[in-house]
């Protein structure tokens, strides 16, 4: 269809203008990011300055106690008095009982000078004032006094002499052990027995390269997603809920044309947006309101300018086309709001693979919409571009933003978004209102899940730990909301008897299902590496010596499988199994089912496991067969755990019978096949 | 010729939770130049969802319709250059100005650039926009609103114009205006396809009325008609008779 320019050149220049009307998007998008940066910049300036003047005059209190207090006092008086450090002002007090000093303020550090014998047992470890990353534990030696700095955490000037008199004696003690030292006939200070000189040799710039490539798509999509946003929220969303889409579609400007307008108005924001961000930060570097590290060598010449501009245009365009699809599959403002967290995590995610050490742009990773790009980025400032990957990985994003704007074009076309009165739910049965909900359902129980497993991870045993995500989370979620919504609970957990075939296909298709899911493992982990620490501690979790097999199996195989299986072959799928076909069925139950499996690197087997299962039910119309399929899955991976057979090591033709196995159970599932009910039949 | 020709027009909404819903079931009408047609049935009828079929909004599931001879499937840009859509709920970009609306939706309807500004200017006279033709539309009164929604729905001065209930939320005076309005479209030859729930409004305005209930058409002529098919006189008893309520 051809693009009608004039059109799309009256649309847009009214959206500018419509935007550039609109306070609220001129104020959050342009005007509160130039404004907020610099003030907290010059605030935090600021404070820091006066911190530091404030540290030279302050004088801080103390007293000292124990039988080594002499030599306590010696070595602070040293330590005040010591040439070339930071002034520190000490003023030594009588305190009675130095706790209760401590917490009336009028003492803000107790120095304990005691013996090692002197020592009190350790109780549980206790912060070491002026605690550095990479300082090794310090022991007690018999016949070297031990100073204890004691101090209250809970206020900042306690903190501050405990830091400052604990780095001052460090500091003498070096000087002592070197006199020490010199006495006993070493010459040398301890610092240079060994000398251990490190030379890169990168140049700076390309060390500069590496740290501002890692950084540079991240900000970039920050950019992007905040102008962007609040523009594509307006642009549809809010077209829809004041009425002037439909007035808009009525006209003869075509569905591509306003989307086309509506995309580059966003992108044009969105531009905008990151310069005048770039040009805000070049300013604060001038003004040296942000102090540049003492090594930061960029050489950006114009030709890698360019290559990186180019590069993070396709990303642009794809971001704005997932914005303007989202606020166009919403059918509020509101609505459109709440989507933009999960696509703010969907398009910076990708963008950190920048970060993984080692990932290079001629990896699967190049197909990798966003993340590719982060890599590429990351090649051409480190002046390591690869000119064929980055060409592939441009028509990658390229092709990306391209689906996804037909995706938008597309929702001008959804009649249940343009006629929102359509979807009234007035009047509707629960089931029939279940089935509207049940992804906003399923989304509470996942965001309940991340929240245990955030808070008890590790903290409880495994057994406690399964018993509370799959009676609790999964088969209580269940109960609940069957209950809520008065569902008949064979209908909506396809609670319903199947034939021996069907038998016989799980118990050749389980374990073909489980070598193939392997196959997919390691294919998924060549696009995001998984750490071998990872894997190993979730083999660990499953061969834990306090859990025999029997136990295990209980809690690892029979009851995920009876308790999953009814949440999303049951619950999920009879939510879902009206609105979509049963290819997007299989497709989307899966991946819900891998996303609440948390951790990155099992999502791909696990979503191909629910597909798996999500497919035998849908052509058993049963979630017995899925249970059992489940459940056999989860004991061989025990089995194999325990018997320490590496499952991550199968022969291709293994994986080559295995897939037949899974085709053959297939055939069978297909044959004897007593569909789902109420499918959605194609139109 | 008919300004607009509609044959088996049918709609099949998929509804997430309900399965399938006829909202349009094979609906049959045409209406000439100079000619008001009304589509009057009760809330939910159907009235609605045939409107935005035939403006393109929403796509049949099966049926046909031309509008000045273009096919709704296949010239979907033609058909809604030759028509102006008027509903209740299509708004008006609350930031433009009155005249920058009618200049926008001339541009954007395909008319010449060189002829947007003297339609402005013409539609301003006419509708008596003058006052306040340069103030932002979420500045004027309900009243002004409506006149400029007119004014903007025939921007590009087309040949059919579809009125979905346009006097729904307007009070007597401003719907009476509308009435008027509508009368004048219709002397100065266009064809007018007018949907409505309010008997009287049909009774005065429609040169001829299709009385439509759960998306199929009952009955469709003139007032005399339809009083000589029902034996009733009021319109309000023919649309009872009809739907047998």
């Amino acid at each position: 269809m051809r693009l009608d320019s004039s059109t799309v050149a009256t649309l847009l220049a009214t959206e500018l203008k419509l935007l550039l009307r609109d306070r609220r998007t001129v104020v959050v998008s342009i005007v509160l990011p130039l404004l907020v940066m610099p003030i907290l910049l010059f605030a935090g300036r600021t404070l820091e300055e006066r911190r530091a003047r404030r540290l030279e005059t302050t004088r801080f209190t103390y007293t000292v106690t124990g039988s080594q207090a002499e030599r306590a006092r010696q070595l602070l008086e040293a330590a005040a008095s010591s040439a070339g450090a930071p002034t520190l002002l000490l003023e030594e007090r009588d305190a009675p009982d130095p706790e209760q000093a401590l917490a009336d303020k009028s003492l803000d550090l107790w120095v304990q000078a005691l013996t090692c014998e002197e020592l009190p047992p350790p109780a549980a470890p206790a912060r070491t004032a002026g605690e550095g990353e990479g300082r090794e534990e310090e022991r007690p030696v018999p016949g070297v006094p031990v100073i204890q700095l004691v101090f209250r955490g809970d206020r900042d000037r306690s903190g501050e002499a405990a830091t400052r008199v604990g780095e001052a004696l460090r500091r003498v003690r070096e000087v002592e052990r070197a006199t020490l030292l010199a006495e006993a006939g070493l010459p040398l200070p301890a610092g240079e027995v060994v000398q251990v000189e490190e030379r890169d040799v990168a140049s700076a710039a390309q060390v500069t390269g590496l740290k501002l490539g890692r950084l540079l798509t991240v900000f970039f999509l920050l950019f992007v997603l905040s102008g962007g946003a609040v523009v594509a929220t307006d642009t549809l969303a809010g077209e829809k809920e004041r009425g002037t889409l439909e007035t808009l579609l009525t006209t003869s400007a075509g569905r591509r044309e306003i989307i086309v307008a509506k995309l580059l108005a966003i992108l044009a924001v969105a531009v905008a947006i990151t310069l005048i961000q770039a040009l805000n930060f070049l300013a604060y570097v001038v003004l040296r309101l942000i102090p540049l590290p003492a090594d930061f060598a960029l050489e950006l010449s114009p030709g890698v300018a360019a290559a990186v501009l180019a590069m993070l245009l396709p990303v642009a365009a794809l971001v704005s086309c997932l914005l303007l699809l989202t606020s166009g599959r919403a059918h509020s403002y509101k609505e459109a709001q709440l989507y933009f967290f999960p696509v703010f995590l969907l398009t910076l995610l990708p963008a950190l693979a920048a970060f993984l050490p080692g990932l290079a742009l001629r990896s699967p990773i190049a197909l990798v919409p966003v993340a590719g790009v982060a890599v590429g980025v990351k090649e051409i400032l480190t002046a390591a571009p690869d000119t064929p990957m980055l060409l592939l990985t441009w028509l990658v994003n390229a092709a990306a933003a391209l689906g996804l704007a037909l995706a938008a074009e597309r929702t001008l076309s959804a009649e249940r978004l343009i006629a929102p009165a359509a979807a009234s739910e007035l009047g509707l049965k629960g089931d029939e209102l279940f089935q509207r909900h049940a992804l906003r359902a399923f989304a509470l129980l996942w965001a309940l899940l991340l929240v245990i497993s955030v808070n008890f991870e590790g903290k409880l045993d495994v057994r406690t730990q399964t018993a509370i995500n799959l009676l609790g989370v999964f088969l209580g979620g269940t109960l609940v909301l069957v209950h809520r919504y008065r569902l008949d609970p064979r209908r909506a957990l396809a609670l319903r008897p199947v034939g021996w075939p069907v038998w016989l296909a799980v118990a050749v298709g389980a374990p073909a299902g489980l070598i193939t899911g392997m196959g997919v493992f390691q294919l998924a982990s060549r696009v995001v590496p998984v750490p071998p620490e990872v894997v190993e501690s979730f083999s660990r979790g499953l061969l834990s010596a306090e859990l025999p097999l029997w136990q295990a199996l209980i809690f690892l195989a029979i009851l995920p499988a009876v308790c999953e299986e009814l949440a999303f072959r049951g619950l999920l799928l009879y939510g879902l199994h009206r609105r979509l076909r049963p290819l997007a069925l299989v497709l989307l139950v899966g991946l819900v089912f891998g996303v609440f499996h948390v951790s990155l690197f099992r999502i791909a087997p696990t979503a191909y496991l629910g597909m798996l299962l999500t497919a035998v039910t849908l052509l058993t119309g049963s979630v017995y067969p899925a249970m059992a399929w489940h459940g056999i899955n989860n004991a061989l991976v025990l089995v194999a755990a325990h018997g320490e057979a590496p499952l991550d090591e199968v022969p291709p033709l293994l994986h080559a019978a295995a897939a037949v196995a899974l085709a053959t159970a297939g055939y069978i599932l297909w044959r004897v096949r007593t569909p789902y009910a109420g499918l959605r039949r194609r139109q | 010729m008919n300004a607009v020709e509609v044959r088996g027009l049918t709609k099949v909404f998929h509804d997430e939770a309900r399965g399938e819903i006829r909202a349009v079931d094979g609906v049959d009408f045409h209406c000439r130049p100079g000619e008001i047609f009304g589509l009057l049935g009760a809330n939910g009828a159907g009235k609605t969802t045939t409107l935005r079929m035939l403006a393109t909004i929403l796509t049949p599931t099966a049926g046909e319709a031309t509008v000045m001879g273009h096919d709704l499937l296949r010239q979907p840009e033609a058909v809604r250059r030759c028509l102006g859509f008027y509903s209740a709920s299509t708004a008006l970009y609350p930031r433009l100005t009155a005249r920058e609306t009618l200049a926008f939706f001339a541009r954007i309807n395909g008319l010449d650039s060189q002829l947007v500004k003297a339609r402005v200017e013409e539609l301003v006279a006419r509708f008596g926009l003058a006052d306040y033709a340069d103030a932002r539309v979420e500045k004027l009164s309900q009243g002004m609103k409506q006149k400029v929604s007119i004014a903007r729905t025939v921007a590009h001065d087309p040949p059919v114009l579809v009125f979905d209930e346009p006097t729904v939320g307007l009070d007597v005076l401003n719907a009476l205006e509308m009435q008027r309005t509508i009368a004048e479209f219709r002397a100065e030859g266009k064809a007018i396809i007018f949907s409505t729930h309010i008997m009287s409004e049909a009774e005065r305005l429609c040169d001829r009325i299709a009385v439509i209930h759960r998306g199929r058409i009952l009955a469709c002529d003139n007032l005399a008609g339809l009083r000589q098919l029902t034996g009733q006189h009021y319109l309000e008893d023919i649309f009872v008779a009809l739907v047998g309520g």
